[in-house]
């Protein structure tokens, strides 16, 4: 359980809307299925919900501006 | 020997190819995202004809150097063949990831800051720099949400990887700004915290407050191109240019919602400004600092 399975985590969360969706939900639920130790989940639980929102929504938002590119 | 004199450029932007090659005067430099040139031969060759111009730099945006995870070497490879077509002054990437475990986020994300990441990057930038035959400067970038499983602060996680991996820092102003304002740091204490001997290029741009999607009571900055270069960050500039010991390359970067290419003009214009008031107050300390020692 390194940092490169928390990167992965979360690459998916800002590029899987329904993961995120679960995520925003109940963080601890979500995190209980993935490959990661206690320290790991709960510092991903601790994520400023508002934050993970916008950053995803930038992330997003980007993605599609290059896809039309 | 004399000192290298500060340079101001543009980003390259379709929508201001006219502009810039009309007042190549003006202009010392400009910068190209590499990333648009790295699959066609006959497009890549179209940056030989422009760096017959004006000098070049190349910035990257997708490699991904700043992970524990290794960058792609098929990407450094393209990068490689680009450096042989239009010989660039210099390249940049970025203090992001941009992919893991097979799932593209499709732009710049910060890593947790931690060894783990601090030990990646460095590799990273050793085999990038292998490839390429040159080490990248690397840019600060702007991020709404703090990365989970930090032990370092920003900038101290940048240090350890800047004088590790012996490489130069593109100091984006505007992200510093962005970073500070929604953390609620001093964008001026935090500059006084930059690595400023590493610094050789300066980015600056412009962004929005956006509405925070829970609290009404908070809003966030982002950092988005789309805008005019706040007055704070000319402030923040002239601040660098009086700090830093280096010449600095200063880059005006826009990504949409273009203004004509007037404002662009006067836009360097200010940053030329901005430097030389730094740098005439610079030289005052410099000349008062002898009178001083003999009080």
């Amino acid at each position: 359980m390194s940092t490169a399975d928390v990167e992965t985590f979360l690459a998916r969360l800002y590029t899987d809307e329904d993961l995120r969706a679960r995520f925003l939900r109940s963080p601890d639920e979500v995190l209980s299925r993935e490959p990661l130790s206690a320290q790991q989940r709960s510092a991903l639980a601790a994520i400023d919900p508002s934050e993970l929102i916008l950053a995803a929504d930038s992330h997003g938002h980007k993605r599609t501006s290059r896809r039309r590119r | 020997m004399a000192a290298a004199p500060d340079r101001f450029g543009l980003s390259w932007r379709p929508e201001y190819a006219a502009g810039i090659l009309c007042h190549a005067d003006e202009i010392d430099l400009v910068e190209i995202i590499a990333d648009n040139f790295l699959n066609d031969a006959s497009v890549a060759r179209s940056l030989r004809t422009l760096s017959a111009q004006l000098p070049i730099s190349l910035h990257s945006v997708s490699l991904g150097l700043a992970s524990s995870l290794p960058v792609e070497t098929r990407r450094l490879d393209k990068l490689a063949r680009l450096f042989d077509i239009c010989t660039p002054d210099s390249w940049s990437e970025h203090f992001a990831f941009v992919r893991a475990g097979g799932h593209e986020i499709g732009h710049l994300a910060a890593p947790p800051r931690n060894d783990e990441t601090i030990d990646g990057t460095i590799k990273n930038i050793h085999l990038a720099a292998r490839i390429v035959a040159r080490a990248p400067v690397l840019e600060n970038i702007a991020t709404l949400i703090r990365p989970p499983l930090s032990t370092y602060g920003e900038w101290r996680w940048m240090d350890h990887i800047l004088n590790a991996a012996s490489c130069g820092l593109l100091l984006d102003l505007h992200n510093l700004l962005a970073n500070c304002a929604n953390c609620g740091d001093d964008p001026g204490q935090t500059l006084r915290r930059v690595p400023l001997d590493r610094v050789q290029t300066v980015h600056l741009s412009g962004g929005k407050w956006i509405k925070d999607p829970r609290n009404p009571d908070r809003r966030h900055l982002l950092d988005d191109h789309l805008h005019d270069v706040p007055d704070i960050v000319y402030d923040l500039l002239s601040t660098l240019a009086e700090l830093s010991p280096n010449p600095l390359t200063v880059i005006i970067e826009r990504d949409g919602n273009f203004p004509a290419f007037e404002i662009m003009r006067d836009q360097l214009q200010r940053a030329r400004d901005a430097v030389a008031s730094g740098r005439a107050r610079r030289l005052q300390h410099h000349r008062q600092e002898p009178q001083l020692e003999h009080c």
